[in-house]
């Protein structure tokens, strides 16, 4: 049995957790479930020995126990499996058993058969049929999770922790992995269950846990729940945030879609958008949303379907291809995807719009002086000099300036991909206003974000995506965070 | 705030050192000095006058820059490359490539391509010129392909054309031997005042046109954003494929107007070991002038430095009576030395 008791921790100013405590037991599954920063991770990454806590104990078995690694965590029988698995795909599954580990015989040798045959026992008792000598690489994706449980339980592992163990998988790989977890639990095993998707929590969980805002709002037995209920502890309230002031002068249908589907990513996507319009497109991690708006720019295949701008039909071939029918995309993390560092501030500024204004294909400098005087006075960014290095400014000026270098080229439709990723609180409302400004000004504007509030905030309408798909659409009253996290888990809204 | 530390000291230390870190070609044109005033102090002052004294001078200078013309050439084309991110191993074969299809162009003798079509003179020489030239072109627009659409790392697919083109060259060029117009030697053999300058001034000019080219086009800017944050560049509307083809492109060019340069200056070639090593010498070029094999940063100009100080090197080290098999050595001291004190400049 293992107890948190009063856990805190902060990171500067910010406390992300106040005061929790939980207990596993021994031989049960139970849901930790929250909001995408609510606290979940924080706390599971300090029983995982990853973080230390500022304040609070941790008791095994009733004695208290001190992690300062992750190695003496996973010592004292707490096992951590990671969203992105920690297994070699070129070696076979019986080494990456034994990663880190390997049994030595005598000479110093490593004792290949010693540990092939002790991986086959753990499988045997396990009742998994796997060959331990099955490269990683061919193994899909709910086999890879259940080797990482089989590396836990070969090193006795009596807590496992499992971090949304279930994204990747499908259908049948999920109840692949349920079986192993009502094994394990049948062993004596506890199991920390790290989901967002409800539905799972009720079908494998006999105990919750919610965090929200780094708190422990809710726990209980699942069998006296329902997922409403949990959607609403997650939520905190059902009470809408008002809606950002603004007159909506909603004009012509400038993007259509119809069906779009991709092999693995998103599926009969259909929606469109109008001119003077803010579209939301909101979900969980990996919905697929931001893969779907990339192909949609050009920078990811499309299996099928259609897409029309201003009603002529197009296929987008590439990103060149989308800025020139006018579609601008604004992605998401930043210093990945967009900020182009051996580059200076005007340089990041006018990378989009140079062939439109090159003559002879020279540069044309002066109007991009021109051009980016003007959106810095229009968007406010704050700047020594043009010439400086891009990431000599603030994160909330960086994403202004890839901001400006899509207007530059005068979009019809902007994607903004977590526009407010990364920026502070007073230059989040001021990409707000820009937003709001830019859909005054006629422009169709899509915006992807996986905050509820900033959606409800700032979008007329907002689409839900479920595991590649949409799930449903929000707008007037069911445009609140309890109705965007029930169709966010798969569920559906009332019918009214 | 490193301005400001090194500015409450002074001297001439801290000037240096500020100096070097905040101007990116400062260390190279440093090196390049040095390296010139020693070259200049070994080469003596035993003669008779200023004038005898400079004209000794000026020679071997021209005779430097001449004999690295050539590489001087098809490193600017490597550097479009490698800022871009890729690497072109092929250039030595393909310069091998292009001379012995140049050369069989403009034989003399009975096999020759354009004698037999009754093509002599100017009209022969200017066809083989832009045949050479477009020769470049085509590799070079094959090999983004491969790279680019083929998904072949540039490594590979440059060292498997570095293979097939000299080995199928020296196995069509076998037992035959072009005889090239003496007319043609002209083009890099042209005396003025007594002195061969016609591969310098290609050199240069043609530097010159890339050092604009990659400052103020939308392809030499686009040619740094793809290697430095390709995704960004992509998500940018930059089309990589385009940018990555159109380096392998001009690189091929290059070595085109190179691999006439060389058939022009010597009359023949030796297909078997012509332009081998060329790969490498140019990409210490690059490298010396402080362009980043990861690609995004580094510029033209500091190309032409790079070569520079290896050519300036090379003929310190031959004034010196350094025993040829040690010269590779100096130079792969210079090209290891060069990287470490740039990388103390960044501090």
């Amino acid at each position: 049995m293992i107890e948190m008791r009063n856990i805190c921790k902060s990171f500067g100013t910010n406390q992300v957790l106040k005061d929790v405590s939980i207990t596993i037991n021994d031989g049960e599954i139970c849901a930790l479930i929250g909001e995408n920063g609510a606290g979940k991770s924080t706390l599971m990454n300090i029983l995982g020995g990853v973080l230390p806590a500022d304040s609070g104990a941790i008791y095994l078995n009733g004695k208290q126990v001190r992690f300062a690694n992750p190695a003496e965590s996973l010592k004292a029988g707490i096992a951590f499996i990671h969203q992105e698995l920690n297994l070699i795909n070129d070696l076979p599954v019986f080494e990456n058993m034994f990663l880190g580990r390997e049994i030595r015989s005598r000479l110093g040798r490593i004792d290949l058969e010693a540990m092939e045959e002790k991986t086959a026992d753990v499988f045997r008792r396990m009742n998994i049929e796997l060959d331990p000598r099955a490269m990683v690489r061919d193994l899909d994706a709910s086999y890879k999770q259940i080797v990482e449980i089989c590396r836990a339980i070969l090193m006795d592992a009596s807590v496992i922790i499992m971090d949304e163990p279930t994204t990747s998988l499908t259908e049948p790989e999920i109840r692949r992995v349920f079986q192993m977890m009502e094994t394990l639990r049948d062993q004596g095993v506890g199991i920390i269950f790290i989901s967002h998707k409800l539905n799972e929590v009720m079908d494998i969980c006999e105990r919750y846990m919610v965090l929200r805002d780094g708190e422990l709002v809710a726990e209980g037995k699942v069998a006296e729940v329902t997922t409403d209920e949990l959607a609403r502890y997650m939520v905190g309230h059902d009470v809408r945030t008002e809606q950002l002031t603004r007159t909506v002068r909603i004009g012509e249908e400038v993007l259509r879609v119809e069906n779009l589907s991709h092999r693995t990513f998103f599926r009969n996507v259909s929606f469109s958008v109008r001119s003077g319009e803010i579209l939301g497109f909101t979900g969980l991690l990996g919905d697929g949303r931001s893969e779907l708006f990339q192909a949609l720019f050009g920078a990811q295949d499309i299996q099928s379907g259609m897409v029309w701008l201003d009603g002529r039909e197009v296929r987008i071939q590439s990103t060149e291809h989308a800025l020139e029918l006018g579609i601008g995309y604004l992605p998401r993390n930043r210093k990945e995807n967009a900020i182009i560092k051996d580059m200076d501030i005007m340089e990041n500024a006018s990378i989009v719009t140079w062939p439109l204004f090159a003559r002879n294909g020279v540069i044309d400098k002066n109007r991009h002086a021109g051009l980016f005087a003007e959106q810095r006075e229009r968007l406010g960014i704050r700047l020594q000099r043009v010439t400086d290095p891009i990431n000599t400014l603030s994160g909330g000026n960086q994403q202004k300036v890839v901001l400006a270098k899509w207007l530059a080229a005068r979009p019809k439709v902007l994607i903004l991909d977590n526009p407010t990723q990364g920026v502070d609180v007073g230059a989040k409302e001021e990409i707000y206003d820009i937003i709001l400004n830019l859909a005054e000004q006629g422009l169709a504007i899509i915006v992807l974000s996986s905050e509820a509030q900033e959606v409800i905030r700032l979008c007329d309408r907002a689409l839900v995506m479920y595991q590649g798909h949409i799930q449903g659409e929000v707008s007037g009253s069911t445009m609140n965070e309890h109705d965007i996290m029930r169709l966010a888990t798969g569920g559906a809204l009332d019918a009214s | 705030m490193k301005a400001m530390e090194t500015g409450r000291k002074t001297g001439f230390s801290s000037w240096l050192r500020l100096r070097w870190s905040t101007e990116s070609h400062f260390g190279t044109v440093l090196v390049l000095l040095v390296l010139i005033i020693m070259q200049t102090v070994v080469l003596g002052f035993d003669f008779g006058s200023f004038g005898e004294w400079f004209s000794a001078w000026g020679r071997n200078w021209i005779n430097i820059l001449r004999n690295n013309a050539g590489v001087g050439i098809i490193a600017l084309g490597m550097a479009f490359v490698i800022i871009a991110g890729g690497i072109d191993l092929s250039v030595g074969s393909t310069l091998v490539a292009i001379g012995a299809a140049s050369m069989m162009m403009l034989d003399i003798g009975p096999k020759g391509f354009l004698g037999n079509l009754g093509i002599t003179g100017l009209p022969a020489f200017a066809l083989t010129i832009v045949l050479a030239v477009l020769m470049g072109l085509v590799l070079g627009v094959l090999t983004g392909l491969l790279i680019t659409k083929g998904r072949i790392a540039p490594f590979v697919a440059t060292l498997g054309s570095m293979k097939i083109l000299r080995s199928v060259t020296q196995h069509f060029m076998q037992g035959y031997n072009p005889r090239i117009p003496r007319e043609f030697l002209q083009l890099a053999n042209l005396q003025v005042g007594g002195l061969m300058f016609m591969p310098i001034i290609y050199w240069l000019a043609i530097a010159l046109i890339l050092i604009y080219v990659s400052q103020r086009t939308v392809w030499g800017r686009q040619v740094i954003a793809v290697g430095s944050n390709e995704r960004a560049a992509q998500l940018s509307g930059v089309n990589v494929n385009r940018v990555k083809i159109g380096t392998y492109s001009l690189m091929g060019v290059l070595v085109g107007i190179a691999s006439i340069i060389q058939v022009a200056r010597i009359g023949t070639m030796d297909f078997a070991n012509a332009g081998s090593g060329y790969e490498m010498d140019a990409i210490a070029a690059v490298v010396v002038g402080g362009t980043s094999m990861r690609g995004g940063r580094g510029t033209i100009f500091g190309t032409v430095l790079g070569m520079l100080i290896i050519a300036v090197m090379n003929n310190l080290l031959n004034l010196f009576g350094v025993p040829p098999f040690l010269r590779e050595a100096a130079k792969g001291v210079i090209v290891i030395g060069s990287v470490l004190l740039q990388r103390k400049g960044n501090v």
